[in-house]
C-alpha cells in the first residue's frame, strides 16, 4: 500500500466545480480517496496550481505514418534530440519525436493521457507496439472507418444495425476506442487519386456519400453505447471556401446522448475557410462558433497552428497530395487496403504568408467565439498544426489579449482584414483553461468515468502541479510567467507515482491502454457472417485469423464492455 | 495436427496462409508456401549448443557462460558493433537498441546491405507507397525495376501483383500489364508484358528519361538511352500514364548500382510526376522477413532507421560513417554482437575477416558463415517457427509470427534480456 | 575477360541459406553465369573453372551459361564467393558495389573453395560437430 499527501494545492476541478481552492489532495494505491494515514509521503504543492493530468484528445504520436514521419526526417531527429540521461532513454526529433520523446516531453508538461489520432485497423499492432514505448500517457486509439469497404456496402444498405456490428467486431479485435473518419469517402476515392467535393458527392464505386457513412456512423456509435462520439475530419480539409461543408456537416448531428457530445469535430481551424481561393481566403469562425453555440451536440477542437516548421501527417491521403503539390517537399503515401489512407509532409508555417495568418488567427477566434470551453478544447492536431511543446504558448494566448495585440503587430497586414482576431477582448480564465485542457476532454472522450480528467473520490491519481500561484499573477498582463509555468510542472503524478519533476522523468513507467469491447448478440457478429469472411479473406492480404491485435500486445489494457442496444 | 494461416518468415512477403503439419515437435509438411518455405520450415541445420572458440578449435559451453562472456566483451568494449537483426521478432530488436544505448554501440541491420539507399533516397524525397491489398485489388499496371520476384519473393506476383484477383481486377492476367525493368532477362522478364533491357549501371538515365516523358518533354529524348530505343520508353510512360492504377516495385538492381540512392530517388520522383496523371505507388521489395521491422523498432526508439551510433550519449546517424560496413572496413569495432543475420556470407570479405580479429559473438540458430569468424556462438529460437513474436512486412503491416513447435532453445529476445540485464548489473555497481 | 559482376539471389540460393555447409550450398552459389558467347571466346565448355579477380581478390567459380545475361558481364548468387571478390568501398553510402565490381575472367584448373577453406582464408576457424 502506497500513500501520498499533496498538500497546500490550488486546485481546481471543473468536473467538482472547484475552482483555485487551496486543498490537501490525498492519495492511495493510485486513486483519489478521502484521506491518509500520518505515514503518507508529502509533496508540499506551496499553494501552487494543480490540476488532473492533462489528456490530449487527438495527438499524431504513435503508429505507422507517424513512424513514417520519423524515419523519413532524420534532419528533425536531430533538431529534437537529447541523451541518455538517468531514467530516461536518448529521444530524438522536434517535431515528430521519438516515443520516449513524446512521454518524456507531455510528462514534463503535466500530461497523463492521450488519445492516438488515427490508427488503421491492419496496422494496429503497430501503434500498440509504440503505445507501450509511450510509457508515462494511458493510451487510447482512434480507429479509421472512414474508407472501409464494409462499412460503406452496410451504408449503401442503409444498414445501421450492420455497420455497427462491423465496428463492434473491429474495435475488439484491434482493441480501439473510438470511430475515426478521416474525409470520410475521399480516402477510398484516394485508392485511385481521386477525392470528393462535398458530403453528398458519391464516392466511386461505392456510391455512398460522405454524409450517408457520417450519419450512419453516428447512429451506429449510439447503438453501441460506445464512450466517445463519433471523431470526425471533415472533407474539404484545407480547402477556401470549406466552411460551407462544415456547416453542412454539422447540421446533419443528432442529440443522441445525454453524457456528451454526438460528434466531435477536430481541428476545425482546418475546416472554417471563407473565400473562393488562396487569394480570397478568410475566416469563417464566427460562423462555426455561432453552430457550435446552438448545438450542445457538437464538441470540436481548436486544430490551432503556430509559427515555424512542423510535419502534416493525417489519413487524408488526397490533402497531403495537394500541399506536395503546392509546396514541393518530400511527400509520403500510405494507402491501407479496405480501410483508409495517409499522407505525410512536412510544411513551414510563416508569418510572410497572409494564408498563414489567417489560419493561426482562425484557432483563436474559434475558441474566444465558443462560448461553453467544454465545446472547444486546446489542441492543434499535433504535429500539423504545431508540436504539442507549443501548448503553454496557446494558453498564453487566449488568457491575454495583449499577447495576441503583440503577436498581431508582427503578423501579414493583410490579417484584420480577413479575420477578427484583433477585435475579440475575451481572456480566457484560469477554469476554463483548466476545461480546455483536461476536464473538457474527459466528457468529450467518456473517460470521467473511468477517473480521468477530475479529482472524484475513487479517481485516478494523475496530477500535475504547475509553479504559479494562480492569485499572485495576472495572466492578461503575466502571460510570460503563464507560458513559462506551464512548459514544466513541479510534480507530474501518475496513479500516484511521482514521474516528473521539474522536467526530469524520474522513474520507469507502465502506462495503460483504454479500448472497448462492444457486445453484440450472436446472430449479428459478423463474425459468423459468412458474407463478411469470405470478403476479407479474398480482398485483404491478411487472413482473418492472423488480423485481431493479440492480449500480449497490451500489457496492461483496459477493457471497457458496451452493451450495444441491437 | 495442422496449423493453418502461419507466416512464413523468410522474405519481406510474409505470406500468412500457410498451412503447416507438424508431428510431435517436428515440421514435416508445408502447403501453400514456395520453395524457400518449405526449405526455412522444415530445414534442420541448427547448432545443438553455445560453442566458444579455443586455441586449438571449438568447445560446447552452458547458457549461463554464454551469457555472462557476452556481457563481459560487450562491457569492456570502447566501440562495440551490434549488427543484423532482420530475421528476429521486434521484440529481440527492441532489446538490442536498448543494449546498444546502454553501452555506446553503434547498431545497425541489414539494410545496410539491402534497401539501404532506398532509405536514404526517401528521406531525401519521401514514398508515396501503399500496402499490397490496394496493388491487387486496384493495380492494372505493375512494373518490377531491378528485382527479379521469381527467385527472390517467388509468391509476390501470386498473391500481390501478376497472377492475383483483386476486387477491381477479377481477371488477373487479362486486366493487369506486367513491365520489368532489368539488365539481364530473368524469368520474371518472361512473365513480363513489356520487358526493358537497360545497360549496366544505367538505370538513371532511363528513369529521367520517363519523367521527361511524363512531363510533355519527350522531345528531347535521342533515339536510344542506355541500350533503350525511344520508341518503348514512349510506349512504357503512355501505358503508365493510361493506367487506372499503377504499382511500381523495385528491387537491388537500383540500390546496389552506380547510383544506388540516387536511382531510387529518380524512380520514386517519377511516381509522384506520375502521380498528376493518375494513381501511381512505389515500393520497395524488402529481402529478409523483418528487416523492415528492425527498421520500425529503431526508428520509434532512436529516430533512425538503421546505423544508429550511440557512443555520444544520443541517437547519432550519419550512412557512410555509422554504417556496419564502413566501421568493419575501417577496423574501428573492437567488439561485435552478430544477431539473426550473416556478415560472413553476405558482407565484401575484408569487412567480414575484422568479425574474425576482435571478440564476436554470434546469436544464431544456424552454423552460418559467421560461426567461423566468431569466438561464441549462441544458438535460440527461429522467430516464426519455436518462437512467436511480431514482424513487419515490406508494406509495413504488423503480422505476428506464430509459434508452431516447443524447442529447448531459448527465445533470443530472453538471451538479450539476461545480456542487457546483466550488463546493467555490472554498470551500477 | 574484363567484365563486370552481378550478384544476386536465386531460389537454389535461398533454399540452401540456411545450410551454409551443404553441398547444395556450395553448388549454388560457387557459380558464375556467363552468356555463352563469352563462355566459347575464353574456350571452354559451361561447367569448367575460372577465376575471377578484382580490386578486393579473387576466387575459383563454376561456370554455368545463361543466355539471359549480357556479353561483359557475370552473374554471381549472394554469397561468400560473390563476396570474396567485392571490394568493401562503399562511397559513404553504407552499400558496396555487389552490382557493379569490375573483374578479370580467366579459365583455371584450380579447384572451387569450400564455404568453410573461404572463410579460414580471411581468419577463421571452422567448426567441425
Amino acid at each position: 500500500m502506497t500513500e501520498l499527501l499533496v498538500k497546500n494545492a490550488c486546485v481546481i476541478d471543473p468536473h467538482n466545480r472547484i475552482s483555485m481552492e487551496i486543498m490537501d489532495i490525498p492519495v492511495r494505491d493510485g486513486r483519489i480517496v478521502e484521506s491518509v494515514s500520518a505515514g503518507a509521503d508529502i509533496i508540499d504543492a506551496k499553494g501552487c496550481l494543480t490540476l488532473p493530468g492533462g489528456i490530449d484528445s487527438h495527438s499524431h504520436v504513435c503508429g505507422t505514418k507517424v513512424n513514417f514521419g520519423r524515419y523519413m526526417s532524420p534532419e528533425d531527429m536531430r533538431a529534437g534530440r537529447t541523451a541518455r540521461r538517468g531514467k530516461m532513454h536518448v529521444t530524438s526529433g522536434y517535431y515528430v519525436p521519438t516515443t520516449y520523446g513524446n512521454s518524456y516531453r507531455y510528462s514534463a508538461m503535466g500530461y497523463t493521457t492521450v488519445l492516438e489520432g488515427a490508427m488503421a485497423p491492419l496496422e494496429a499492432r503497430h501503434t500498440h507496439e509504440e503505445f507501450t514505448a509511450t510509457p508515462h500517457q494511458d493510451m487510447l486509439a482512434n480507429t479509421l472507418f472512414d474508407g472501409n469497404w464494409a462499412i460503406m456496402e452496410a451504408v449503401r444498405a442503409k444498414d445501421v444495425k450492420k455497420a455497427a456490428a462491423i465496428v463492434a467486431w473491429t474495435l475488439s479485435a484491434v482493441k480501439g476506442y473510438s470511430i475515426k473518419l478521416t474525409n470520410p469517402g475521399g480516402t477510398e476515392a484516394w485508392g485511385w487519386g481521386e477525392d470528393v467535393s462535398s458530403i453528398h458527392d458519391a464516392v466511386p464505386n461505392f456510391n455512398v456519400t460522405p454524409a450517408e457513412i457520417i450519419t450512419t456512423m453516428i447512429a451506429a456509435n449510439e447503438l453501441l453505447h460506445l464512450p466517445h462520439s463519433v471523431h470526425l475530419h471533415c472533407n474539404n480539409l484545407g480547402k477556401p471556401g470549406n466552411y460551407r461543408t462544415t456547416l453542412e456537416t454539422f447540421d446533419l448531428v443528432p442529440d443522441k446522448n445525454n453524457g456528451r457530445q454526438t460528434l466531435y469535430a477536430t481541428h476545425v481551424q482546418f475546416h472554417a475557410y471563407g473565400g473562393t481561393t488562396w487569394r480570397d481566403i478568410s475566416s469563417k469562425a464566427e460562423e462555426i462558433a455561432r453552430a457550435v453555440n446552438a448545438k450542445p451536440q457538437i464538441v470540436m477542437d481548436m486544430g490551432q497552428i503556430m509559427f515555424g516548421r512542423t510535419m502534416t501527417m493525417t489519413a487524408d491521403g488526397p490533402m497531403e497530395f495537394n500541399l506536395y503539390c503546392l509546396h514541393h517537399n518530400k511527400w509520403s503515401n500510405h494507402d491501407v487496403e479496405l480501410e483508409t489512407g495517409a499522407g505525410i509532409i512536412p510544411v513551414l508555417y510563416s508569418k510572410k504568408s497572409l494564408v498563414n495568418c489567417v489560419m493561426w488567427a482562425i484557432g483563436l477566434e474559434l475558441a474566444l467565439l465558443t462560448k461553453n470551453p467544454f465545446q472547444c478544447l486546446l489542441e492543434t492536431d499535433n504535429p500539423n498544426g504545431a508540436p504539442f511543446v507549443k501548448y503553454p504558448e496557446i494558453i498564453g494566448l487566449l488568457m491575454s489579449k495583449r499577447y495576441r495585440d503583440e503577436e498581431c503587430a508582427t503578423l501579414h497586414d493583410g490579417t484584420e482584414q480577413r479575420t477578427a482576431i484583433c477585435a475579440l477582448d475575451r481572456e480566457m480564465d484560469w477554469n476554463e483553461i483548466a476545461i480546455m485542457t483536461r476536464a473538457g476532454q474527459a466528457k468529450a472522450l467518456g473517460i470521467a468515468a473511468q477517473g480521468k480528467g477530475h479529482f472524484s473520490n475513487g479517481a485516478e491519481a494523475d496530477i500535475a502541479i504547475y509553479p504559479i500561484r494562480c492569485r499572485d499573477v495576472d495572466p492578461a498582463t503575466e502571460y510570460r510567467k503563464v507560458i513559462e509555468a506551464f512548459r514544466k510542472t513541479m510534480y507530474t503524478i501518475k496513479r500516484g507515482r511521482v514521474v516528473a519533476r521539474e522536467g526530469d522523468i524520474i522513474v520507469e513507467g507502465a502506462n495503460s491502454t483504454f479500448w472497448v469491447n462492444p457486445v453484440v448478440p450472436d446472430d449479428l457478429n459478423v463474425a459468423n457472417d459468412p458474407e463478411f469472411v469470405k470478403k476479407f479473406e479474398e480482398y485483404y492480404t491478411v487472413r482473418m485469423g492472423n488480423y485481431p491485435v493479440q492480449d500480449v500486445y497490451l500489457p496492461r489494457g483496459k477493457c471497457i464492455r458496451t452493451e450495444a442496444a441491437l | 495436427m495442422i496449423i493453418k494461416d502461419v507466416v512464413c518468415p523468410f522474405c519481406g512477403c510474409l505470406c500468412d496462409d500457410l498451412d503447416v503439419e507438424v508431428d510431435g515437435q517436428k515440421i514435416i509438411k508445408v502447403q501453400n508456401g514456395c520453395a524457400l518455405a518449405e526449405a526455412t520450415l522444415t530445414g534442420n541445420n541448427r547448432l545443438p549448443a553455445p560453442i566458444r572458440r579455443t586455441a586449438t578449435g571449438w568447445e560446447e559451453i552452458s547458457y549461463d557462460d554464454a551469457i555472462r562472456e557476452t556481457a563481459d566483451i560487450l562491457l569492456a568494449a570502447d566501440r562495440p558493433l551490434l549488427y543484423g537483426w532482420s530475421s528476429t521478432h521486434g521484440e529481440a530488436q527492441s532489446i538490442g537498441v536498448y543494449i546498444a544505448e546502454l553501452i555506446g554501440a553503434v547498431i545497425d541491420n541489414t539494410s545496410v546491405v539491402c534497401h539501404g539507399p532506398s532509405i536514404l533516397a526517401i528521406q531525401e524525397v519521401g514514398h508515396p507507397g501503399c500496402t499490397l491489398g490496394q496493388v491487387k485489388n486496384r493495380a492494372d499496371v505493375v512494373v518490377y525495376w531491378g528485382c527479379n520476384p521469381t527467385e527472390a519473393h517467388p509468391r509476390h506476383m501470386s498473391r500481390y501483383t501478376t497472377f492475383a484477383t483483386g476486387f477491381f481486377v477479377p481477371e488477373a492476367q487479362k486486366d493487369r500489364t506486367v513491365i520489368v525493368v532489368d539488365t539481364r532477362r530473368t524469368e520474371s522478364a518472361e512473365i513480363a508484358d513489356e520487358f526493358i533491357r537497360i545497360e549496366r549501371g544505367r538505370d538513371y538515365e532511363v528513369l529521367s528519361a520517363l519523367r521527361a516523358i511524363v512531363r510533355g518533354k519527350g522531345s528531347i529524348l535521342p533515339r536510344e538511352i542506355a541500350g533503350v530505343a525511344r520508341e518503348q520508353l514512349f510506349r512504357v510512360a503512355e501505358i503508365c500514364m493510361k493506367a487506372k492504377f499503377g504499382a511500381i516495385f523495385f528491387g537491388l538492381g537500383l540500390t546496389m548500382s552506380n547510383g544506388k540512392y540516387k536511382n531510387v530517388r529518380n524512380a520514386i520522383e517519377l511516381t509522384d510526376e506520375l502521380n498528376r496523371h493518375t494513381k501511381f505507388t512505389i515500393s520497395p521489395l524488402r529481402g529478409h522477413g523483418n528487416v523492415y521491422g528492425s527498421n520500425e523498432v529503431f526508428t520509434w526508439i532512436t529516430g533512425y532507421p538503421y546505423a544508429v551510433d550511440f557512443a555520444r550519449g544520443i541517437a547519432f546517424y550519419n550512412p557512410g560513417e555509422t554504417t556496419a560496413v564502413d566501421i568493419l572496413r575501417r577496423g574501428e569495432c573492437d567488439a561485435a554482437l552478430i544477431v539473426a543475420s550473416d556478415p560472413g556470407a553476405h558482407f565484401p570479405h575484408a569487412a567480414a575477416a575484422h568479425l574474425a580479429k576482435i571478440p564476436t559473438i554470434l546469436i544464431d540458430p544456424h552454423h552460418t558463415a559467421t560461426t567461423p569468424l566468431c569466438r561464441l556462438q549462441i544458438p535460440c529460437t527461429m522467430a516464426g517457427i519455436d518462437a512467436e513474436g511480431t514482424a513487419y512486412r515490406m508494406d509495413g503491416v504488423p503480422i505476428r509470427y506464430k509459434k508452431l513447435i516447443e524447442s529447448s532453445y531459448p527465445d533470443d529476445a530472453d538471451l538479450l534480456k539476461r545480456i542487457h540485464d546483466r550488463i546493467r548489473e555490472v554498470q551500477g555497481a | 575477360m574484363r567484365a563486370v559482376l552481378n550478384t544476386g539471389r536465386t531460389i537454389s540460393q535461398g533454399i540452401a541459406v540456411e545450410h551454409k555447409g551443404s553441398p547444395a550450398y556450395q553448388a549454388a552459389v560457387s557459380v558464375c553465369h556467363m552468356n555463352p558467347v563469352d563462355l566459347m571466346d575464353l574456350g571452354i565448355e559451361e561447367g569448367a573453372q575460372v577465376v575471377l579477380t578484382s580490386r578486393a581478390g579473387s576466387v575459383v567459380l563454376t561456370t554455368r551459361a545463361a543466355e539471359g545475361i549480357n556479353r561483359g558481364e557475370v552473374f554471381v548468387p549472394l554469397g561468400p564467393y560473390a563476396n570474396h571478390i567485392i571490394s568493401a568501398e562503399t562511397h559513404a553510402t553504407g552499400m558496396p558495389d555487389f552490382k557493379a565490381e569490375p573483374v578479370d575472367v580467366v579459365p583455371t584448373d584450380e579447384p572451387v573453395r569450400t564455404v568453410w577453406e573461404l572463410m579460414e582464408s580471411i581468419g577463421g576457424v571452422r567448426y567441425d560437430h
